[in-house]
């Protein structure tokens, strides 16, 4: 892709050999051997693993794609008729946005909250925001494995807390209505801190003045924070939801693990998007059809894509 | 940003509680990873193992491979950080500093694919490997993670800070441009590649679905995908869990620990992009 030659052909039939020879010495100019040497593997490789994939899974969504036969016929939209009849493929993707939306507001507003008291209590701020940050460290799969035990019916601790408050054990993760909340629980405990230093970022990037200008108005902390603290934050806040939403949105591996039967203990099989394509394209071998639950989830990241963009450009 | 003493002491509580929250599932797995099997099944649970032992440890490492598991996590991780820092740092000094057509719209392809999960495309990825005959094999694990969009973006940033005159210099002396990235541009980012390493080597280290859907022999398990496994089979008992889980964190909180003021930097990086 890099390695395409600029457009030098001119259709103009004025003095093309002065064209080219003043192209020519502007390229070795901009040192145009070292920027395709550079820059044109990365490019390719770039392609390789990145462009050609998602291209390849729009073209996948339209075959009855599967890799152990010989032949995969194109079936035009088939699949994605499919998807409307598919009741674990609505199942999954109800509990995704379902999922999505509880785990972001939850998330973005006690990262919000707490970045902003955390401004009040400066000398501290950086210690705390290295403790909260800790569980973004720990990958997905132990983090779900911690909370997994936390859980359990028989010996976990969130139990044991709650049998404190007189309420009998819960199976967390055996119950439909209660693994929701779980999930989302692990989630916020996992992400929370990360928001909290990218809103940390935004707020300390908030003049002091113009704080101190609405102390001399006589505004109040609410008013302060109504009217200059929070409109200042869009930007930040717009790119937080966006990233959030994008990561809650493809979540698996915490679902893997905690709807695993294990220890005794058999899970509710609680589905999501990308659940639903694991299982059609590599344990079924479907692979158009969980292409066509791919282009779902790029159609949907993409539409996030144009709001972030349309919404800068306003600016 | 707000001083009055009630807003003061809501801050202290509300982010105690939080680092409670946060804090404690920590403590507890690596309380539990040293509990006796007897001591985890107790009722009512025990916070501090009452008689801590290694059993967990020694047992998970009898009974399972899992010293391999986290051998080839490690390969991977670091031929992923590696790949990515070399991609990062070339493609980035190329876009920062030289002039050459397409070159906005190139760039721009690569911005807007920073936010497109592995995910959404893995499918062909696997059909792509799966026809060279390269499935279950380090290469197909390390493939698809040795270009990272965000270290483009972040080391153009870094490098574009690097002043013209220092490289035009070089050049005046007859430096070639690879001479300048390798000694001039390297030299001068390394704080930043530093950041972009460590998201790589962790970003590589928790990658779950791809080794999940590439792998097919326990040879080849990472530490993650071992650790989901256990999860499905071969255990019974929560000890040696605990114990794999804690082997499995361990790593990425030495590397933050290590160098956490270049990651808390590259986070600022990130969040300012919004």
């Amino acid at each position: 892709m890099s390695g395409a030659p600029p457009q030098l052909a001119s259709p103009l039939p004025s003095a093309p050999v002065a064209r080219w020879r003043r192209a020519w010495t502007g390229m070795r100019r901009n040192h145009i051997g070292f920027v395709l040497c550079a820059l044109g593997p990365i490019m390719a490789l770039f392609v390789l693993i990145r462009i050609y994939p998602i291209v390849e899974t729009v073209r996948l969504s339209f075959y009855n794609y599967n890799i152990t036969q010989r032949r995969n016929p194109f079936v035009g939209f088939a699949n994605y008729i499919r998807l409307f009849d598919d009741d674990p493929f609505r199942t999954a993707l109800l509990n995704t946005i379902g999922y999505t939306a509880l785990t972001v507001v939850v998330t973005l507003l006690l990262a919000l909250a707490i970045a902003i008291l955390l401004r009040s209590i400066e000398r501290a701020a950086p210690v705390f925001e290295l403790l909260f940050y800790v569980p973004m460290v720990i990958p997905w799969v132990p983090a779900a494995v911690i909370w997994k035990w936390i859980y359990d019916p028989a010996y976990g601790a969130l139990n044991y807390m709650l049998s404190g408050l007189g309420i009998p054990k819960l199976g967390w993760l055996q119950e439909p209505h209660l693994i929701l909340y779980a999930i989302v629980m692990v989630s916020v405990w996992k992400l929370v801190g990360y928001f909290v230093v990218i809103y940390g970022v935004g707020l300390r990037s908030i003049p002091e003045e113009l704080l101190e200008a609405a102390d001399l108005d006589g505004a109040t902390a609410w008013k302060k924070l109504r009217y200059v603290v929070l409109p200042l934050l869009r930007p930040i806040i717009l790119f937080t939801v966006i990233t959030c939403t994008i990561i809650c949105f493809n979540v698996f591996a915490p679902v893997y693990v905690l709807t695993a039967s294990s220890q005794g203990a058999p899970a509710y099989d609680f589905k999501v998007v990308v659940g639903e394509i694991y299982q059609n394209g590599f344990v079924f071998y479907h692979m158009g059809y969980a292409g066509s639950q791919c282009v779902v989830v790029l159609l949907f990241v993409m539409s996030l894509l144009v709001v972030q963009f349309l919404a800068f450009r306003e600016k | 940003m707000f001083k009055e003493p009630s807003i003061r002491l809501a801050a202290w509580v509300a982010c105690l509680t939080l680092t409670l929250f946060t804090m404690l599932p920590c403590i507890w797995i690596l309380a539990t990873a040293f509990k006796s099997a007897a001591e985890i099944n107790l009722w009512p649970p025990t916070f501090l193992p009452h008689d801590p032992t290694m059993e967990n440890f020694q047992q998970l490492l009898r009974e399972t491979p899992f010293m391999r598991y986290v051998f080839n996590s490690l390969l991977i991780a670091v031929g992923s950080t590696l790949a990515i820092m070399i991609t990062s740092s070339l493609a980035g000094f190329v876009f920062a500093k030289y002039h050459f057509p397409l070159r906005g719209p190139l760039f721009m392809l690569i911005l807007a694919s920073a936010i497109i999960p592995l995910e959404a495309y893995m499918v062909p990825l696997y059909i792509m490997v799966f026809k060279v005959r390269m499935l279950n094999t380090y290469a197909a694990l390390i493939f698809p993670i040795m270009i990272m969009s965000f270290g483009v973006f972040f080391m153009r940033q870094v490098i574009m800070s690097i002043p013209d005159e220092l490289l035009e210099a070089a050049r005046i002396d007859g430096a070639s441009e690879w001479w300048i990235y390798l000694r001039i541009v390297l030299s001068l980012s390394k704080s930043g590649l530093m950041a972009i390493g460590v998201f790589a080597f962790t970003q590589a280290w928790a990658n779950f679905i791809w080794p999940l859907v590439v792998v097919s022999t326990g040879d080849m398990y990472t530490t993650e995908l071992g650790l989901a496994e256990f999860q499905r089979s071969f255990f019974t008992e929560y000890g040696p869990i605990a114990a794999g889980a804690v082997i499995s964190i361990v790593p990425m909180l030495i590397v933050f620990a290590l160098l956490r003021r270049h990651i808390m930097q590259g986070i600022a990086t990130s969040g300012m992009k919004g």
